[in-house]
């Protein structure tokens, strides 16, 4: 699945000066994608690293645009974080993360928190365990 | 003696006929001056008469005649009052004064529109400075996005954009050039693209009914056009309620060109407000900036101006829905069809036609490229089966749940096996009735043996 990046499809062939990276004008922007909203729904905390998958629930059409069922779609074969899905559909974290909550929400997705890093062990503890250690007579 | 007499008696005679002849001359003199002198008593009063009758003329030019004219220039249902004493007035003088009229009007038309171009130069040069800085705002905006994931970036890429609206329609107006070279653009997605730049864009509901899901809008007309659609939305949305929808709808038209229709819900317009948009929507050819009332009211003239420059056409009437319903209509010289590589935004609105497939979603059938329409009628369609990559349509979801219509493939399965019944049914019937009808012979020649 290739879907065309909203930065790039229509954007003018020849670069345009004042734009960084040389893109052109893009013609599409991400936060149609927030439906004119501020915050995201819910109180979920997404991040990036956060697992969604999709539940059997198709999100009716009435109440989901287009972007909601592409990225249901995308998570039919299979659990993708919120950045992955951000990649395939084009969009920032942020808009991919309006459109997650409103799935989540209406109970078409699950969305898991990225299991936490292990509480790293404070290196300067172990060191000084093994000069505890090498001084053992 | 006698000659003497006779002499004074002629001479007195003669005297008296010649004294009597002078006064008859005099009286005929006296009577003829005192004529002159009732003739130039009377010019000298009728000329007295004319001379008031010019200053009251002259008067009511300045203070009246001529204010109103200029007034006209501007509002051309002003009237212009004529002459106080029409049936008074010296036939030159009054030409004379139409010529002063005409040569005020003119000289006060010519300034005007030397300050409007004056304005209007003044106007681009400030909007040409603000729209490249508000460009570079989004393209940093834009790169921001993708490394922050901070959703207020998002509603600041909106205001940048709004102000980017306002700054190009002003620019527009004065005569600048849009100010973006675009490639091909998709219809749909320029559509969307003039979605976003309005108010209220989440009211904004497009369906899309195009046959060609690839059909753009070739480069030149691509941002202009957006730009319009963009104004036609904004009055729209702000002459509706903020909780009625705003339908729009892209078609393809009977020719080869392509239709977007704008419809509210609003409060409409008068049909002299209908008239004077239509009259503004044709692209007039010089539009000044003192014409757009105050408020300016600039939508339909920023579209005007497009129309006129580009080639679409335009046109509002009141709407089914209540409100006004403005039709743009892009002729077929100004679309093409972009390359099968090209994919859409995944914010573009599904086709109408497979917005409700009738295929579940892991229907291996989904590959061939048949394209379910949601018509009732039948219709003729293509069959050969494409490749994955001829898709018209960028991933669609199908409808798992949409009520099962049948594909050509299961309809012509079905078909088939009821043909196959019928056949293997009348088959088996007509052996009965060959065996039968054996038996019967066989039972004629058993009872004829002869």
């Amino acid at each position: 699945m290739t879907p065309g990046r909203p930065g790039t499809s229509g954007a003018a062939a020849a670069p345009e000066p004042g734009t960084p990276g040389g893109r052109g004008r893009r013609l599409v922007p991400a936060y149609l994608a927030t439906g004119g909203r501020e915050r995201p729904r819910g109180t979920a905390d997404f991040d990036r690293l956060t697992v969604l998958v999709s539940t059997d629930q198709r999100p009716p059409e009435m109440d989901f645009g287009p972007e909601h069922r592409r990225l249901w779609t995308l998570l039919r074969p299979g659990a993708l974080t919120v950045v992955e899905c951000a990649a395939h559909l084009g969009l920032p974290v942020s808009a991919t993360v309006f459109l997650a909550a409103d799935l989540v929400g209406g109970g078409h997705l699950l969305a898991r928190s990225p299991v936490p890093k292990a509480e790293a062990i404070d290196r300067t503890l172990i060191e000084r365990l093994l000069v505890g250690l090498r001084a053992l007579p | 003696m006698l000659y003497a007499f006779i002499g004074v008696l002629v001479a007195a005679v003669v005297g008296g006929i010649w004294s009597g002849l002078r006064h008859v001359r005099d009286r005929q003199l006296v009577r003829m001056a005192r004529t002159t002198v009732q003739t130039a008593e009377v010019r000298a009063k009728n000329a007295e008469e004319q001379l008031r009758v010019a200053i009251e003329e002259l008067r009511f030019l300045a203070t009246d005649r001529i204010p109103a004219a200029v007034l006209a220039l501007t509002h051309e249902h002003a009237p212009v009052p004529g002459l106080l004493h029409p049936q008074e007035a010296n036939a030159t003088l009054a030409k004379a004064m139409r010529d002063v009229l005409s040569a005020t009007g003119a000289a006060a038309a010519g300034e005007r529109d030397r300050v409007d171009a004056a304005a209007r130069a003044a106007m681009r040069g400030a909007t040409a400075k603000v729209q490249s800085l508000l460009y570079q705002t989004q393209s940093v905006l834009q790169d921001l996005q993708h490394e922050l994931d901070d959703p207020r970036l998002l509603e600041l890429d909106f205001r940048n954009e709004l102000a980017l609206r306002r700054i190009q329609a002003t620019a527009v107006l004065c005569e600048a050039w849009p100010g973006l070279a675009r490639s091909d653009s998709p219809l749909a997605e320029v559509v969307i693209g003039a979605q976003s730049r309005v108010a209220g864009y989440a009211r904004i509901k497009m369906s899309n009914h195009l046959r060609e899901q690839r059909l753009a809008v070739v480069a030149r007309a691509a941002e202009p056009l957006a730009i319009a659609v963009a104004e036609l939305l904004a009055n729209a949305t702000s002459y509706s309620h903020p909780d009625t929808a705003v339908p729009v709808t892209i078609q393809q038209s009977g020719g080869r060109g392509a239709l977007i229709v704008v419809d509210d819900g609003g409060i409409g317009m008068d049909e002299e407000t209908l008239s004077r948009a239509r009259r503004l929507l044709a692209g007039p050819e010089v539009l000044l900036l003192t014409e757009l009332g105050n408020p300016p009211q600039a939508g339909f003239a920023v579209v005007g101006r497009l129309v006129r420059q580009y080639g679409f056409s335009c046109h509002v009437e009141s709407s089914p829905y209540g409100g006004v319903r403005a039709m743009l209509r892009v002729p077929a010289e100004l679309l093409t069809v972009l390359d099968e590589e090209h994919t859409l935004s995944v914010l573009v609105p599904a086709p109408a036609e497979t917005a409700a497939p009738a295929r579940p979603a892991e229907d291996p059938a989904d590959d061939e490229g048949t394209v379910v329409e949601a018509t009732p009628l039948p219709s003729r369609r293509r069959r050969s089966p494409r490749t994955a990559a001829a898709r018209p349509v960028a991933p669609v979801p199908p409808a798992a749940e949409a009520p099962v219509a049948r594909t050509p493939e299961q309809a012509g399965a079905l078909w088939g096996a009821l043909q196959d019944g019928t056949r293997s049914g009348r088959s088996a019937a007509g052996s009965g009735t060959t065996a039968a009808g054996g038996t019967a012979a066989a039972d004629k020649q058993g009872d004829n043996p002869s």
